[in-house]
């Protein structure tokens, strides 16, 4: 009803209707509902939405949770600056 | 080469760490928060027997024995990746990169959203975020506002802001979408606050008490629920209302309320606006588990658990060499539990590492009988089928070993 008033990810400003819609049509994973809206995929990596995006794969999929996480996750797992990410000096 | 390195200074992490330093192994505990204590550092309430569970003084408490010990804890830095090389594994931080034996991973835990539109409006957060703005930072979140969800930690969290003088005027369901479907509806809410703990409103329990026994009762019980809501530290609880939006300019100015019917669907000709000049939105929690995502770990889904969690022995040892896991990450529980986690952890590297001391063997023992003792006697339970989820966890990582020859 409010569906497309409720921001799901913030980052990449994607609606649950949006995301309902599209799980629907192409009752895919969450990962492919990812790959579909842009949401998770903000530079927030998904620290807020991943749970949401992944509760409305199962609920228009009607699947129950599997043992491995839908949405995978990668490093770096915090925003971080090109140069942490390039430093090479150990301890 | 460090012995142990440990992701997390709450109570898991830094508990584990003073049991390490205690057997002689050289401990460096990380943690991104500008404070150690974790979690612990927004916790004060009320337990049954009259006695007050300060969580800031608890963080002291470990810390200070951290120090003493010569623990490296180190603040305001964050892991962004770990790796096993051949005989030890390689942690990435923001503040250089670390080479150890045996790594900890006690992350804790974070919170669920509830989407509902507006919830992205400046005076919105989560119901965490009011806990640290208050008990740790000492900041007022607002004048006058509503709560959003009604559980176990809300309740918890409502009575903390009341104590410190910020006015809460309602606790309401959230209006029902597909993703806050669960905790919208009148009967289960009513149902998991009577499950859970001492903590929850008393009133609530002494209602429930009486209904839980009759499964008609309870249902009767949320369709006679007062119009009003019932009075709970002197604040109306409302299994009967929802928020339907929240609503504000450039931001938060109040809410969008009305009642529902038994099933949470809203009576639309009820709505009326309730002003608010903060919001806080509370989902429920689930363990933080990215790192070990990243690791390769195994992981189960365990609803009693709070989700996905890394598969793990009554050690808190995983399937994979030199990773250990303690606190929330392995399922949500209280802070008294995830301690006596961490001190079990600590006994299981020590022993590791150490290999020959019989002794420690005997403590590690101890202490899983200890989480045991702990986990019977909380009084904050998130989850009232937590022991089976214990089983199951733990059920599963002799699975994987099989699987594994
Ligand atoms: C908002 C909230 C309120 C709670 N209220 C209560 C309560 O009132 N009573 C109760 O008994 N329990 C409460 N809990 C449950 C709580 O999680 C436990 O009480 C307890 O704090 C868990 O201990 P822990 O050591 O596992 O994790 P935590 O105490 O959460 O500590 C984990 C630490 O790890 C750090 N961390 C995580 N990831 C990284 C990373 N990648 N790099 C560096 N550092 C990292 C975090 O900054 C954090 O300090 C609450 C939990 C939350 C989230």
């Amino acid at each position: 009803m409010r569906d497309h008033k409720t921001i799901i990810c913030r980052c990449e400003e994607v609606s649950l209707e949006d995301l309902v819609r599209t799980a629907e049509s192409y009752r895919c994973s969450s990962r492919e509902l990812k790959l579909r809206t842009r949401a998770g995929m903000g530079q927030c990596g998904g620290r807020t939405c991943r749970a949401l995006v992944d509760s409305i794969t199962q609920k228009c999929t009607n699947d129950s949770t599997p043992h491995d996480i839908p949405l995978g996750y990668q490093a770096p797992i915090r925003p971080i600056t090109f140069s942490i990410m390039g430093e090479k000096k150990d301890e | 080469m460090i012995d142990v390195i440990i992701v997390g200074a709450g109570p898991a992490g830094l508990s584990a760490a003073n049991v390490c330093a205690k057997n002689g192994l050289k401990v460096k505990v990380v943690d991104e928060f500008m404070k150690a204590g974790g979690r612990l550092l927004g916790q004060l309430h009320e337990e049954p027997d009259g006695t007050w569970w300060n969580g800031i003084e608890e963080a002291k408490k470990l810390s200070e024995d951290a120090q003493e010990l010569n623990v490296a804890v180190e603040c305001g830095v964050s892991v962004h990746n770990i790796k096993q090389e051949k005989s030890y594994w390689k942690v990435y931080t923001t503040k250089g990169d670390f080479k150890t034996r045996a790594l900890l991973l006690a992350t804790g835990a974070a919170e669920t959203s509830l989407p509902i539109p507006g919830w992205t409006l400046p005076g919105v957060m989560s119901i965490g975020a009011a806990q640290v703005m208050t008990n740790v930072h000492r900041v007022r979140v607002g004048e006058r506002g509503v709560v959003i969800g009604i559980n176990i930690l809300s309740a918890a969290i409502t009575r903390e802001l009341q104590l410190a003088g910020i006015e809460v005027s309602s606790m309401y369901l959230p209006g029902k979408n597909i993703v806050t479907e669960d905790a919208a509806k009148p009967l289960s809410t009513m149902k998991s606050m009577l499950k859970v703990a001492s903590l929850a409103p008393s009133k609530l329990i002494r209602l429930g008490s009486y209904f839980m026994k009759y499964e008609s009762l309870q249902s009767l019980a949320v369709r006679f629920y007062p119009k009003n809501g019932m009075k709970v530290w002197g604040m109306p609880v409302h299994l009967r209302k929802a928020v339907l939006e929240i609503v504000g300019d450039k931001k938060v100015e109040g809410v969008k309320v009305a009642q529902v019917d038994v099933n949470g669907e809203p009576i639309l000709s009820t709505e009326k606006f309730v002003p608010a000049d903060f919001v806080c939105i509370a989902g429920g929690l689930y363990p933080l588990v990215e790192l070990a995502a990243i690791s390769g770990c195994p992981f189960q889904y365990i609803a009693e658990l709070g989700g996905h969690v890394p598969v793990h022995n009554e050690n808190m040892k995983t399937p994979i060499d030199g990773l250990y896991v303690a606190g929330n990450i392995t399922g949500i529980e209280s802070a008294k539990v995830a301690m006596k986690q961490g001190a079990v952890a600590g006994y299981s590297i020590s022993m590791d590492l150490l290999k020959t001391d019989v002794n420690i063997e005997d403590q590690l023992q101890q202490a899983i009988n200890h989480v045991k003792q702990t986990r019977n006697q909380a009084t904050i339970q998130f989850h009232p089928d937590i022991h089976s989820g214990r089983e199951k966890i733990h059920a599963s990582f002799k699975n994987t070993l099989r699987t594994d020859i």
